[in-house]
């Protein structure tokens, strides 16, 4: 089976175009159908094993809600019964066995227990605390440090339902936002164009007067990179230098008369096409910063909530 | 003259490139426009920007050609006399320019070098995370790490802190924390019952030492005095525990985990939990009183106590307190097991069935005395018996409220008042009789005389005289006769008394003592309140066939008007089908804790509860002598 490195971010798409056999000078000897095999049938962690973990996960949710309803525990259910014991132990274990999907990602191993798999277990066990964690507490929640790790396992949760939400909808998006009638533009080629752009613009920006060519330059100045994260995930620039630069560059274009070989057109075109440029650059910022986001709380979450679970655990057992 | 111009570029590796250029003249311009000597591609500088003049052989004159300042070493200027072999560094845009003196043929030179890239874009960025988050907020590590520490901190360094500055509230009953929050409160599962309210603020109260699970010490501080039987008298826990034997199976297990984990069993707190919740404490729970009670007499072999478990499968016969004897001072009361025949001898004659009737001269009695019976074809039970204030139990039956409506005991009339027997002093009965019949024979009625005036004819007259006669023949003439007549068959002492042999002062004549039972389950808890929505006769079934006053009416555990009629284990088991099971632990009629009171769980709202104590304190068997 043919390998081929595989990057998609880096705008590695498998398409008959970029598969190796079709851009090999040499007649193609094996059929390429192996390669679109492959794409054809990726599975996602979402419906690994057809849906093993999910049933799993189900399984688990089931069975806590029935022996939750019919084992009797008196006065009423909460952690401290055998049975919010016997859950809470298979929450503490499950949790910190998710938490090592951190530890488990940085290798990566084909097979069974493929990281695949452990994503999807990650996935469906993880949202079956939401059963096991509240029917644990019996639903008895106060403002202390029990509740505390409740709520932080329910961040993390929260958080990471968001995450699969971002994982299973905007890569189509970033897809879309990438392809032109060019073909895709990589991270890379973004900022190349870029560098092209601003060179053109600076060098056909010279025969301009001061006042023009420094509000050109503003334009060249700016850092597109610099937007803050509120900016990035809202995708929202309203100090734009490049678009200011084109305002400005009409207004006073408008004062002069029509020359031949007129440099403000040409400033003006290119300015234009960088504002494009820009555009869709921000737009995969945006796609991105939306994809990387929820991890910014979800980790950090994860660790309060461990420091919490930790509070919980001790503290029932120093006032035990 | 001349200028040398170096323009220095940056080759991409690094490198550099020097372009070299003299320039003719003593002029030279420095700008923007490609025609300047010193040409500098900067948006940022005007076209033509300064002009140079070589005043002599080592000095030059800059002025600025359009206003705009430039630096020189530093110092923004629009004009400025130099000395070209002292050097000096000039600034325009984002080009510096190092002025020095060619050594060889001693012309000013000038080296051009950018300093700041033309676009942002073409600076050499590292671009390895500029499309990530990195740097616009806080790190993932960083701000895992300190999320964790913040609750380290806040949840448990600050609680156990808390925790060792106040050890002297352990096994004080007197010590307090002073008002205000305190860290190990973070740590409650859950709000103090209503009892315990006044230690939320005070953990180390029951929570001692560290990792040791609240013991009864803890508990003692303040129950000395109030704690039950089953703690308080000396080996009694030990009984407890034997009571409770070892548990098999998932129990065993339970238990073996809990003394694992440093939980010894026999704990008060193992049945008073706490932290449940604002609110009286939970009643406890059937489980509890099963551990023991369930088969004790196996482990416990001289208990007096009957097993016990479920109410609905196996609960043993009651063995309700009833009076074997009335006639004593003080009534003899026997706890018997109940039987449908079982018998109380409280003294009194009495027919249920032929009171109740609904057909008889009772019945007939009560329809035509509608202004004391409104609206009733027959007696009900509540003619006679009246609850108590607190709707718990019945007050006993008082002959003057009761009987006497249709017993008269009335004997005289005078003028327009009857003359009644005092019930309940025989020896007042005895004297009264003898002061009427002091006046002799009923008096001959006037129309027996000759002068009379009367109906024509004889057949008034004739009735009349056998009136008479009748009342000569069959009323006691004499005292010692009336009152042979009242103590005996026939007589109105008769008909409800045990007649006893008395002193001279009743005729020899006596009235045996009569008690009446309030309570007869005297360590279960009934109240009747609760079960105002049935008729007396769906539980009290021989009311109504009974016309024994001995024949005990409580209804027994099982059978027709049983309790088992309605009530259902706590888990809803029952020996035969119940068509409205009412679950009932053992906690609904019995208490741990036995006093007179409801158990724990039957309480009655507290506007009841003081009547009720009232009467409790009057004693539970009320006995009305005589």
């Amino acid at each position: 089976m043919a390998t081929i490195p595989h990057n998609p971010d880096q705008g590695d798409f498998e398409t008959a175009a970029t598969s190796r056999d079709s851009t090999s000078t040499k007649a193609p000897k094996k059929a390429p159908r192996v390669r679109r095999d492959r794409v054809s049938t990726h599975e996602s962690f979402l419906t690994y094993g057809r849906g093993r973990w999910a049933k799993i996960a189900i399984g688990i949710f089931v069975v806590s809600l029935a022996t939750y309803l019919f084992i009797d525990v008196e006065p009423r259910h909460n952690g401290g019964s055998w049975y919010g014991y016997t859950l809470g132990t298979i929450g503490l274990g499950l949790i910190l066995w998710l938490t090592l999907l951190g530890v488990r990602k940085r290798a990566i191993t084909p097979g069974r227990w493929s990281l695949k798999a452990w994503t999807s277990a990650h996935v469906y066990l993880g949202l079956s605390l939401i059963a096991i964690g509240t029917l644990h507490a019996g639903f008895q929640l106060g403002w202390n440090v029990h509740t505390l790790a409740w709520a932080l396992m329910m961040l993390v949760i929260v958080s990471g339902l968001f995450g699969i939400w971002v994982y299973a909808r905007l890569p189509t998006a970033m897809s879309a936002n990438r392809f032109d009638a060019e073909g895709a533009i990589t991270e890379k080629q973004m900022i190349e164009g870029l560098k092209q752009l601003d060179r053109q613009i600076h060098d056909a920006a010279q025969p301009l007067d001061p006042e023009a060519a420094a509000v050109v330059d503003k334009s060249l100045e700016e850092n597109v990179f610099a937007g803050s994260a509120y900016a990035r995930v809202m995708n929202r620039y309203p100090k734009c230098q490049t678009r200011a630069a084109i305002a400005d560059v009409r207004k006073l274009r408008n004062f002069r008369p029509r020359l031949e070989d007129d440099p403000f057109e040409k400033v003006d075109t290119l300015l234009s096409r960088k504002e494009a440029l820009l555009a869709k650059l921000r737009r995969h910022l945006q796609l991105k910063s939306w994809l990387q986001s929820w991890l910014f709380i979800h980790v950090p979450a994860t660790f309060a909530l461990i420091a919490a679970l930790s509070a919980h655990v001790i503290s029932v057992f120093f006032y035990w | 003259m001349s200028f040398l111009v170096r323009q220095i570029a940056l080759k991409a590796s690094g490198g550099e490139i020097v372009r070299a250029r003299r320039v003719d003249g003593d002029e030279m311009k420095i700008g923007r426009d490609g025609t300047c000597g010193v040409h500098l591609p900067d948006l940022g500088v005007d076209p033509e920007a300064a002009l140079v003049t070589q005043l002599d052989e080592t000095h030059i004159e800059i002025e600025s050609i359009g206003g705009q300042p430039f630096e020189v070493d530093g110092r923004p200027v629009t004009r400025k006399e130099l000395d070209v072999t002292e050097g000096a560094e000039l600034v325009f845009g984002s080009h510096r320019i190092k002025l020095g003196q060619d050594p060889r043929s001693r012309f000013p030179t000038f080296t051009v070098r950018r300093e700041t890239p033309m676009a942002h874009s073409s600076a050499d960025n590292d671009l390895t995370d500029v499309y990530t988050l990195k740097g616009k907020v806080p790190g993932k590590r960083m701000s895992a790490w300190a999320f964790a520490a913040m609750v380290a901190i806040a949840f448990l360094a600050w609680p156990i802190y808390s925790y060792a500055t106040y050890n002297e509230l352990a096994l004080d009953k007197e010590a307090v924390r002073p008002v205000g929050f305190h860290g190990d409160k973070l740590w409650t599962s859950g709000k103090m019952s209503l009892a315990h309210k006044g230690l939320e603020n005070d953990c180390q109260s029951c929570h001692v030492e560290p990792f040791v699970a609240v013991r009864d010490n803890a508990c003692m501080t303040c129950h000395k005095d109030d704690a039950h039987e089953h703690i308080r008298v000396a080996g009694a826990t030990a009984r407890l525990d034997q009571a409770r034997g070892e548990p098999t199976g998932f129990a065993g297990f339970r238990r073996a985990v809990s003394t694992t984990f440093n939980k010894p069993v026999g704990r008060c707190v193992e049945c008073h939990t706490e932290h449940e919740g604002a609110g009286a404490m939970a009643a406890t729970d059937q489980q509890f009183c099963t551990d023991c009670h369930d088969g004790m007499k196996a482990r416990l072999p001289d208990t007096k106590l009957p097993d016990a478990a479920d109410f609905g499968t196996s609960h043993p016969q009651f063995m309700p307190a009833v009076i074997t004897n009335a006639a004593p001072e003080k009534p003899v009361v026997k706890r018997i097991a109940w039987t449908p025949d079982a018998k109380e001898y409280g003294g009194l004659k009495f027919t249920h069935a032929q009171h109740l009737s609904t057909t008889n001269g009772v019945a007939q009695m009560v329809r035509r005395r509608p202004s004391e019976f409104p609206e009733q074809g027959a007696l009900d039970c509540e003619n006679c018996h009246q609850a108590d204030p607190s709707g718990t139990w019945f007050k006993p039956v008082v002959m003057e409220e009761a009987c006497q409506t249709c017993h008269s005991l009335t004997f005289d009339q005078v003028g327009g008042t009857f003359r009644t027997l005092r019930h309940g002093e025989p020896e007042m009965v005895v004297a009264d009789l003898r002061a009427f019949f002091a006046g002799g024979a009923p008096v001959r009625p006037a129309n027996l005389g000759g002068m009379a005036r009367r109906q024509p004819g004889d057949s008034s007259a004739v009735g009349v005289a056998k009136d008479y006669a009748r009342a000569v023949r069959f009323y006691p003439t004499q005292a010692s006769q009336a009152i042979t007549m009242l103590f005996n068959k026939g007589g109105a002492c008769f008909d409800c008394h045990t007649i006893i042999p008395g002193g001279a002062a009743t005729g020899g004549y006596n009235i045996q003592n009569v008690a009446q039972t309030q309570r007869y389950l005297q360590k279960g808890w009934f109240t009747h309140d609760r079960h105002t929505k049935f008729e007396c006769v769906d539980c009290h079934l021989k009311a109504e066939t009974s016309n024994d006053a001995t024949d005990l009416l409580i209804p027994g555990l099982g059978g027709k008007g049983g309790c088992r009629d309605c009530h259902v284990g706590q888990g809803g088991a029952s020996l035969a089908s119940v068509k409205q099971p009412v679950e009932s632990g053992c906690a609904m009629c019995h208490d741990y804790h036995a006093d007179d009171g409801a158990p724990w769980m039957s309480r009655q709202p507290a506007s009841r509860r003081a009547s009720v104590d009232r009467k409790r304190n009057a004693g539970s068997a009320g006995t009305t002598s005589r």
